[in-house]
């Protein structure tokens, strides 16, 4: 496409576009900033990884699954009309090619992306997700939603790096390493013929089966792999609905959404306190606030379904840990005054019992009642360490 | 005036048996002993002989059951507003009854003013603050810590957001100063233990003493007993509770632990918190949950509670370095918290706090034991019976939901509730009418004068 050869027609065309994409953008902020969490499932990769790795089907994938169909008619729809990201990987890429910066032609390490989280997710961990570029492009939005201020820049990070890395190889994002586009050229062309090599990029050259086949293979046995050696050490506190298997780590894109419509603001995302393999995993801090029993909102804004969808009613049985006491810190050891983890539980479950032997008050939970909302814990006067604290289950 | 008279009379009492004796005329001391209440000058004089009288009111025994006969009941004192029990609620209701114009009576079980805070030596101010420090208890309770404030080592820790710790003491003799001011009648040693009723109405309170059994009449009455005692007699309906019964002691010469000795890891348990004399603190007990109301159950609390007390201290002096420190005093008043709860117009529960309801007949505003909840309002409804007339509730017995039970009780908000009960027992009696229909604008207006915080 020489510049001087383009017509009237596609001077607008190419004006109507870019006024699309830059609206796309400016709403996708505008809802990313308002806290909503339509954005990220709007991606079919996620919702395909998804449906794989947790064979559950849920109302947020409706987004996705239009987009899905309008990418089988339109090739690469998504990227040219709507993409937040794509638009800002292709500023970066512009302004790159003006500092002199040359397109590098290499292994469409985008396809791989996707067959490894694609073959993982069959074993229930997709292995990749987290590179979906609305994923990325959400993260930007943790400073304004994160407290943390290292959870907030980390979030930002790789976001940056495709900035980055259109800067110096530009358009290498689009067409070589996001595996949302891979997705659709998948999509676009499902009649293309899987045994022939391809021409048009020098990949390594292996046909498209044979890459699909070998990529899921990988994926699938280091999922295998994974599931084989468990649990990390710490199992930390997850969101209520959270899918109880390791699996989670991986089904969970690190989008931030239950993150941003929590109202009491307990979830925050793991800055490493649980292992590398949770980074940046949504992690339940009850210091300030509590699980209210009036809520079910991140169970429903999950895009992946690391969350499983739960009804107040449901919830109210869902078990996110079980609170344990520290006599040697509680203030009823020392007989000061203190009934607040019993004032603020919203199911009753804790009773002061006198001990006889210890003559003071000992709480004691019924674990019946009690879902490990954390109201106790967020109570409780004793600092720096809180003497009622909920621990993760098992 | 009258003590100075008194003394010169004493002195020539004491001249003139002096002389008399020396003469050996006998006959003019005993006829100085006959008035009552006066020295005769010797340590101790007959006041009046004993004469047996038939028909004198005692319980019989009759068929194997005791019958307590009708009597007449001697009236004693008649006044506008009587406030049964001095405790915190009872001491700021008094006075601020007394300054709202009406004459006010009090009378106390105790020979002390304070209650709980200076005879159950719970020495600790919690429930003065709300979030953010902001201290809600305002008004007489204020001006009772001011007051302390003034004297040298009766309030320590007298900082935003942080609970004040009193000297039992100094509370006792400023609460007495504050009620002489005042000008509330006061009869100690008195246990009030019936109310006078006329239909559903109260109009005063019998009491038992070692005058015998009296009665006092009033216009209005404020229960201040906290078990509610008042309320209960008169009929009004109420919820009996448990609650934890403790006692609370202080102990001695904590600054003579000898730190050198002390061994890592053997540090007691239960050494309390600081009071404002050095080297003493005072030591809480929680107790288990029992009926604060049953005899035989508080007989048995004290009995184990003093000897848990005794014990453990026992084993804290047998420490190495802690063998210095003793046992000071037990409370002389057994740390009942709930017992009776009336069932009020209106009542204090959990969920008003959580919401933050504004009540339009707010008359105080509670706090919490280290300010981690909001302030909540206390309505005027939740110190009028549903039903009986005449009687306002204060203090720990106010109408509430149990889970409120545990922030109503603490002193800062007896003083709130008392305060707001004397002002709307002086308005009822201004206004002539029942406690229920006085005019709660007015009462809120009142409160505000004498620097109550209403929201």
């Amino acid at each position: 496409m020489s510049e001087q050869e383009t017509t009237i027609e596609d001077r607008n065309f190419r004006r109507y576009q870019w006024f699309v994409r830059t609206t796309a953008l400016a709403i996708a902020i505008g809802l990313l900033w308002g806290g909503s969490v339509a954005v990220p499932a709007l991606s079919p990769f996620i919702a395909l990884a998804a449906w794989l790795a947790t064979r559950t089907f849920r109302v947020l994938t409706v987004l996705g699954l239009v987009v899905t169909v309008i990418v089988l008619v339109h090739p690469r729809w998504f990227c040219r009309w709507l993409c937040p990201l794509g638009l800002c990987a292709e500023g970066a890429s512009r302004l790159g090619r003006r500092w002199g910066r040359r397109p590098r032609k290499s292994t469409p390490l985008g396809q791989w992306i996707l067959w490894l989280t694609l073959g993982g997710a069959l074993f229930g961990w997709p292995l990749l997700l987290w590179l979906d570029p609305l994923v990325i492009f959400a993260g930007l939005f943790g400073l304004t939603t994160l407290r943390s201020v290292p959870a907030a820049c980390l979030t930002t990070l790789p976001a940056l790096a495709v900035l980055l890395l259109s800067l110096a190889w530009p358009h290498i994002w689009c067409g070589q390493l996001c595996p949302l586009g891979a997705l659709q050229d998948l999509l676009s062309h499902p009649g293309r013929r899987w045994h022939k090599r391809a021409v048009s990029t020098s990949d390594s050259g292996l046909p498209l089966a044979r890459r699909a086949i070998l990529g899921a293979a990988v994926g699938a046995a280091s999922a295998s792999a994974l599931r084989l050696t468990g649990t990390a050490a710490t199992r930390p506190l997850r969101p209520p609905g959270a899918i109880a298997k390791p699996e989670f780590l991986t089904v969970c894109v690190r989008c931030g959404n239950c993150i941003r419509v929590c109202p009491t603001r307990i979830i925050e995302p793991d800055l490493g306190r649980h292992g590398l393999t949770s980074l940046m995993s949504p992690v339940l801090h009850f210091q300030n606030g509590y699980c209210r029993e009036d809520c079910t909102r991140c169970t429903r804004v999950c895009p992946s379904g690391a969350l499983t969808p739960l009804t107040r009613k449901f919830k109210r049985r869902v078990r996110i840990g079980l609170p344990q006491v520290d006599m040697n810190v509680c203030l009823l050891g020392e007989d000061r005054e203190c009934s607040e983890c019993r004032r603020w539980c919203p199911y009753d479950a804790i009773r002061y019992v006198f001990s006889e032997t210890e003559y003071c008050l000992i709480p004691q939970i019924d674990p019946a009642k009690c879902n490990g909302c954390g109201a106790c814990e967020m109570a409780c006067p004793v600092k720096p360490k809180k003497a009622i604290v909920v621990v993760p289950l098992g | 005036m009258d003590k100075r008279m008194n003394r010169r009379e004493c002195l020539r009492a004491l001249g003139l048996s002096g002389l008399v004796g020396g003469v050996g005329l006998l006959g003019s001391r005993s006829a100085q002993a006959q008035r009552v209440g006066e020295s005769s000058g010797f340590q101790s004089s007959i006041i009046a002989g004993r004469k047996i009288e038939a028909n004198r009111g005692n319980a019989t025994l009759a068929g194997g059951k005791v019958i307590q006969p009708r009597r007449e009941l001697p009236i004693l004192h008649e006044t506008d507003v009587l406030v049964v029990g001095a405790g915190p609620a009872g001491v700021t209701a008094a006075i601020a009854a007394r300054r709202s114009g009406a004459r006010v009576a009090m009378v106390e079980r105790y020979g002390h003013f304070g209650g709980l805070w200076t005879g159950g030596l719970v020495l600790l101010i919690l429930g003065h603050i709300v979030e953010g420090r902001k201290q809600v208890c305002q008004g007489i309770g204020e001006e009772i810590m001011r007051r302390l404030d003034k004297i040298d080592g009766a309030i320590v820790d007298r900082r935003p957001g942080v609970n004040p710790t009193a000297d039992a003491e100094a509370v006792k003799y400023v609460m007495l100063e504050m009620i002489e001011e005042a000008g509330v009648e006061v009869f100690l040693h008195c246990w009030g233990v019936d109310t006078i009723l006329d239909g559903s109405t109260v109009r005063g309170a019998v009491f038992e003493s070692k005058s015998g059994r009296q009665a006092i009449l009033a216009k209005a009455v404020v229960d201040a007993t906290g078990d509610g005692d008042v309320f209960a007699a008169a009929g009004a309906e109420f919820a009996h509770c448990s609650h934890n019964v403790g006692l609370v002691s202080r102990i001695g010469n904590l600054d003579r632990i000898d730190k050198g000795r002390v061994q890592e890891g053997a540090k007691p348990r239960r050494l309390g918190s600081h009071t404002p004399v050095p080297g003493v603190n005072w030591v809480n007990l929680t107790g288990p949950e029992v009926d604060g109301l049953d005899i035989k159950t508080l007989t048995r609390m004290e009995m184990n509670h003093r000897k848990f007390i005794w014990k453990n201290m026992q084993r804290t002096r047998r420490l190495p370095g802690y063998e210095k420190v003793y046992l000071m005093e037990t409370a002389p008043q057994i740390g009942v918290r709930i017992t009776r709860v009336l069932n009020g117009v209106n009542r204090v529960q959990l969920s008003d706090l959580k919401a933050v309801t504004q009540f339009p007949d707010v008359v105080g505003v509670g706090g919490s034991t280290n300010g981690q909840h909001g302030p909540w309002q206390i309505p005027y409804g939740a110190l009028v019976p549903a039903k009986v007339d005449g009687v306002l509730a204060s203090g720990r017995c106010i109408s509430m939901n149990l889970d409120m039970a545990d922030l109503v009780r603490l002193i800062p908000n007896c003083f709130v509730t008392g305060h707001a009960a004397g002002v709307a027992a002086a308005v009822s009696v201004e206004q002539n009418c029942q406690p229920r229909d006085v005019d709660v604008t007015k009462v809120q207006k009142i409160l505000k004068q004498q620097e109550a915080y209403l929201g």
